[in-house]
């Protein structure tokens, strides 16, 4: 459990200096955050649940990310808000993925 | 958890990008929040525009609907009384009097304020040129109007809620002559002026130009009395 705590420690203190992003490509960003935290949940979920696959996450993270945002790129230029839906879907995830690990914790 | 080397160095590797997309957005967030944006400039710009539009298009019905409505004794009257409230230029003969402050020096232990023009010197110029009968008036492009305040207003002054700094350029149309001997009068204000160094400058002129009031005037208070035209 100590590896991706390290790991996101890591990434916040780099974030802090890297540049900021374009006003134009935060909600993708913000698209893409989610996908990535839903991933990394998921990860968690499945480690608990002992069915954890490297390749699966890895592919998972990238793909899920990935996605994400090419599908509200493609939102933003047809003028569907497909931002929003992004977001709810990854959210949702989001909620039952923590439900399922307090769950897990709580069996053990 | 994790099997071999390599799962660890990636998990934290992912974590990391992770990481750097939370903080990035986090600070992007709170850039947006100090920042107006985009959307907002051009909301703001789009609604200057229309009102430019609306106004201009309403200036030329205005524009038309006095050159339609009634006879010409109408328009007639309708620009006595324009000119009459100062919101048409006036040109004619006149004086222009410029003023500039003292070159003198103050000697050490003189008030320093002496030397300089107050809103009371320009009150009183002014005065003594209504007075000799100047018909419009002008402060550095300013049109005077009855409403036309010239205050004090810190190093300048403030002629119809603009700010002035000299040199003071006071147009006044009428009678040449009058209007500059009214001003050079013995006592009078120039000399009282010059006493203190400031330079003043009076020249006559056959073609003088004193803008349009530039401002609106409203009445929140007084109302026209019922019934009584004059």
């Amino acid at each position: 459990m100590i590896y991706p705590i390290i790991g996101v420690t890591l990434g916040i203190i780099i974030g802090l200096y890297l540049p900021l992003v374009p006003q134009a490509y935060v909600k993708l960003l913000s698209v893409a955050l989610m996908a990535a935290l839903d991933s990394g949940l998921g990860g968690i979920r499945a480690a608990k649940e002992g069915c954890y696959d490297n390749q699966i996450f890895i592919s998972g993270f990238f793909v899920n990310a990935l996605l994400a945002v090419f599908l509200c790129y493609c939102g933003i230029r047809l003028g569907i808000d497909l931002y929003f839906v992004a977001v709810l879907a990854f959210g949702l995830r989001i909620f039952t993925n923590i439900a399922i690990i307090r769950r897990l914790y709580l069996k053990k | 958890m994790f099997q071999g080397k390599q799962a660890k160095i990636l998990m934290v590797f992912i974590c990391m990008i992770l990481g750097i997309m939370l903080s990035t957005q986090f600070k992007s967030a709170e850039n947006a929040k100090n920042s107006i944006t985009q959307q907002r400039v051009e909301d703001m710009a789009e609604r200057l525009k229309t009102s430019e539009k609306e106004n201009s298009r309403l200036n030329s019905e205005l524009k038309k609907l006095h050159e339609q409505s009634g006879s010409a004794a109408l328009a007639r009257q309708l620009r006595n009384l324009q000119a009459k409230a100062g919101e048409l230029p006036m040109e004619g003969p006149g004086v222009k009097v410029t003023l500039d402050d003292s070159t003198v020096v103050a000697k050490p232990g003189d008030n320093a304020n002496l030397y300089i023009i107050h809103d009371d010197d320009l009150l009183r110029l002014i005065n003594e040129l209504r007075a000799a009968g100047a018909e419009a008036l002008a402060v550095n492009k300013e049109r005077l109007l009855d409403i036309s305040e010239i205050r004090c207003a810190g190093p300048t002054v403030s002629v119809n809620n603009n700010r002035f700094s000299p040199p003071y350029e006071i147009i006044a149309l009428g009678n040449p002559q009058t209007l500059e001997s009214s001003l050079r009068l013995r006592g009078g204000v120039i000399e009282t002026l010059k006493f203190w160094g400031i330079t003043v400058d009076v020249k006559q002129s056959n073609n003088l130009l004193v803008p349009a009031f530039k401002g609106t005037r409203h009445y929140d208070f007084a109302k026209v009395k019922e019934g009584d035209s004059k």
